[in-house]
């Protein structure tokens, strides 16, 4: 099997499976921490997701993508936890 | 296949593998603060491991270098937002799972401030194992603000020893039972933990009118 195959057919969909799970956690909370850090694993997920789709269609412009995609939701979660931080 | 072609894909496979671990992790984990383990940790590790697959298989100055810039950037940033989240959490209140033995931080924090205190007497410590010393602030309208410490008869009631009361700067070691205890004093404790308990109880009891 091909580089392109393996990644489109192997890592893709565990990639996939895995936000799945981290999904569920945000659906199910129980609290809101717990919701912010599965969307911080979301994102993190998203930047691998992209990574590896730029190497499977060969466009290393997408890793610029995953730059931005880090960039945010560092700042997401630090504002996240700052404004919880501040409601009590 | 080439060489670089499989150690591209071996690195796939361990960052796809440690995705999917983090994924179970943040689902299966019983509490918040166990989870984050998963999300910060085994993620960052995997996203790391993805980031140089790239870095590999793509071998250009430009790429490569981003590639890796972005591995420091997660490296140095996933602790700094964890504890930051666990932070709010744990003021917010959130439970810890039912499996804990210890909570190190619990009457550390001072909630008003947001800082954490802590009171060192390691030697007591090393002494006395059996013996809890606690500091904490009498909240406003506390019961116990305005009564002499003869009125409140820690000792006697709670089986509890007032060591210090700490007025802003100003400490009052060893009161004797004249000393009125007002609200934003901060009294120093010691005794055993379940008498403790019950100590800390009263001074934090609010009267309701």
């Amino acid at each position: 099997m091909s580089l392109t195959g393996l990644i489109l057919y192997g890592a893709l969909p565990l990639l996939t499976l895995a936000m799945l799970f981290a999904f569920i956690r945000l659906v199910r909370g129980p609290s809101l921490p717990d919701r912010v850090i599965a969307l911080d694993l979301i994102a993190t997920m998203a930047i691998g997701f992209t990574a590896v789709y730029a190497i499977a269609r060969n466009q290393p412009a997408l890793l610029d993508v995953a730059i931005v995609l880090a960039l945010l939701s560092f700042l997401g979660t630090v504002a996240f936890a700052s404004y919880l931080e501040k409601r009590i | 296949m080439i060489l670089r072609d499989i150690v591209t894909i071996v690195l796939i496979f361990i960052g796809t593998s440690f995705m999917v671990i983090a994924g179970i992790g943040v689902l299966r984990m019983p509490d918040l603060y166990i989870r984050m383990s998963a999300t910060t940790k085994v993620a960052t590790m995997g996203v790391g491991s993805i980031l140089l697959a790239i870095a590999v298989y793509f071998q250009e100055l430009g790429i490569t270098s981003r590639a890796l810039a972005t591995v420091a950037f997660l490296l140095l940033t996933a602790p700094v937002a964890a504890h930051m989240i666990a932070r709010a959490a744990y003021f917010t209140g959130v439970p810890l799972c039912n499996l804990s033995i210890a909570d190190e931080l619990k009457g550390h924090y001072d909630l008003r401030t947001h800082k954490l205190e802590s009171i060192c007497f390691p030697e007591l410590e090393l002494h006395l194992p059996d013996m809890q010393v606690t500091k904490l602030r009498i909240p406003t309208r506390s019961v116990v603000s305005g009564k002499t410490l003869a009125e409140i008869d820690l000792r006697r009631q709670f089986n509890v020893t007032l060591l210090a009361v700490c007025r802003g700067s100003h400490v009052i070691s060893n009161p004797d039972g004249d000393v009125e205890l007002f609200s934003d004093d901060e009294v120093i404790l010691i005794g055993f933990p379940e008498d403790m308990e019950r100590a800390v109880e009263l001074f934090q009891t609010t009267v309701n009118d």
